[in-house]
């Protein structure tokens, strides 16, 4: 069911676009470089490089320039000045990013133009650029998945609803949304990793808040419902899996032992749950959510009912 | 109709765990099946109606079974409740 994506890219261009917000981006002499590929979502200063040490230098970073970097180029007659530069620019740079509003030395502007790369200045210093650009360019390149389900925000509880085609997955979050919960994404939700174990759950481009329920076709769930239906992405805490019920199969009945499913290496809290006609599945639903919550915030009913239940017993036996 | 009685032997008593486990093999028959404890008798593929007999280490509970797979049913509970002791000590 799930299937990974070709590892991303973003080109300048999209970087300094998308981070705009973040760093807010001038830029200081042309476009040349726009249309080149970052891949990693790693920084570089490049201060090393620009002394002559080239051993081991990461080129193809979006490259930081900070005090130390234009600082010591100051103190560089003009000749090794360009040099140094012509060491470092001559390497096929994605671009370079100017901090604290500093004035780039001439030859810093003619080398790079010589060259075609694009230089951006940002009035922030040096860490909050680092700061931001690194979580930026680590949503771009996150670990990425796509599962087939919906994705519906109850209560503030991320649920994913997977399961087989026509068990009913877009009839439960169309009911959710008809209760007052929020719809993320139905049918394709794309699953992306931040850090090591929260999974974000995203609706994927044009089918974004479209939903398709059998024997009527698509709907606009927006139109239909309105702003508040709809969220753009939400952290997904619970995974809720129907089933056509069937005799032999177990199902949980205490809810001590969890169940997880692993998605991008992380384990998530899984229900399975079996679906019989005249069922209320949505109300059902609506309690997975608010027993998540409970047991997120350290308070587990099984466990609790279970404790005092043994402690009875005991008492019992000792008269 | 048949009827057994059983003492519980595992430390812990018929807590959330051996209940589970007990329905689930109750479940697994055709026949009636019923736990009795102190003269109050429940419906043993009911994980509520047997955690309220409250039945700790020691006690003694009564099997009452009605329905055409009776002894295959009987057996299978004795072999949790008196061989394994719901897997526990």
């Amino acid at each position: 069911m799930t299937e990974q994506i070709e590892k991303p890219f973003i080109t300048v261009e999209e970087l300094y676009q998308k981070s705009q917000q973040r760093v807010a981006l001038s830029i200081l002499n042309n476009t040349a470089s726009f249309s080149r590929k970052i891949r990693e979502r790693e920084l570089h200063r490049p201060g090393l490089a620009m002394s002559g040490f080239v051993d081991v230098f990461t080129f193809w970073r979006v490259q930081i320039m900070g005090n130390t970097e234009i600082g010591y180029l100051t103190t560089l007659p003009p000749d090794e000045r360009r040099r140094s530069l012509e060491t470092v620019l001559g390497f096929e740079l994605p671009c370079v990013i100017i901090t604290n509003n500093h004035t780039p030395p001439g030859e810093l502007l003619e080398v790079a133009n010589k060259h075609g790369i694009t230089l951006f200045s940002t009035p922030l210093d040096t860490t909050t650029v680092t700061h931001h650009l690194s979580e930026y360019l680590e949503t771009v390149f996150a670990e990425k998945t796509i599962i087939h389900g919906a994705l519906v925000d109850v209560y503030g509880v991320g649920m994913l609803i997977t399961g087989e085609p026509a068990v009913g997955k877009s009839e439960l979050a169309l009911d959710l949304i008809e209760r007052g919960h929020q719809l993320v994404a139905d049918d394709v939700v794309q699953i992306t990793r931040l850090g090591m174990n929260r999974l974000e759950g995203a609706p994927t481009g044009r089918i974004k808040h479209y939903m398709e329920i059998r024997g009527l076709g698509i709907i606009n769930i927006r139109s239909m419902f309105g702003i508040r239906a709809i969220r753009g992405k939400k952290v997904i805490s619970v995974v809720v899996h129907l089933e056509k019920f069937t005799e032999d199969r177990d199902y949980e009945r205490i809810g001590i032992d969890g169940k997880f499913r692993e998605i991008l290496g992380v384990q998530v809290p899984l229900v399975e749950l079996p679906i019989l006609p005249g069922k209320n599945i949505t109300v059902i639903a609506e309690v997975i959510a608010t027993n998540q919550k409970m047991r997120d915030l350290g308070e587990n009913s099984a466990e609790d009912f279970n404790k005092n239940l043994i402690n009875a017993m005991k008492d019992q036996e000792n008269g | 109709m048949i009827e057994k009685k059983f003492r519980i032997k595992n430390k812990l008593g018929i807590h959330a765990r051996p209940a589970g486990q007990l329905v689930k093999v109750a479940t697994r028959f055709k026949s009636a099946i019923y736990i009795s404890r102190n003269g109050n008798e429940v419906n043993a593929k009911s994980i509520m109606g047997v955690l309220m007999l409250e039945a700790g280490h020691g006690s003694e509970v009564i099997i009452r079974i009605n329905g055409e797979d009776e002894f295959s049913a009987l057996e299978a509970i004795e072999e949790l409740i008196d061989k394994r002791q719901f897997d526990e000590e």
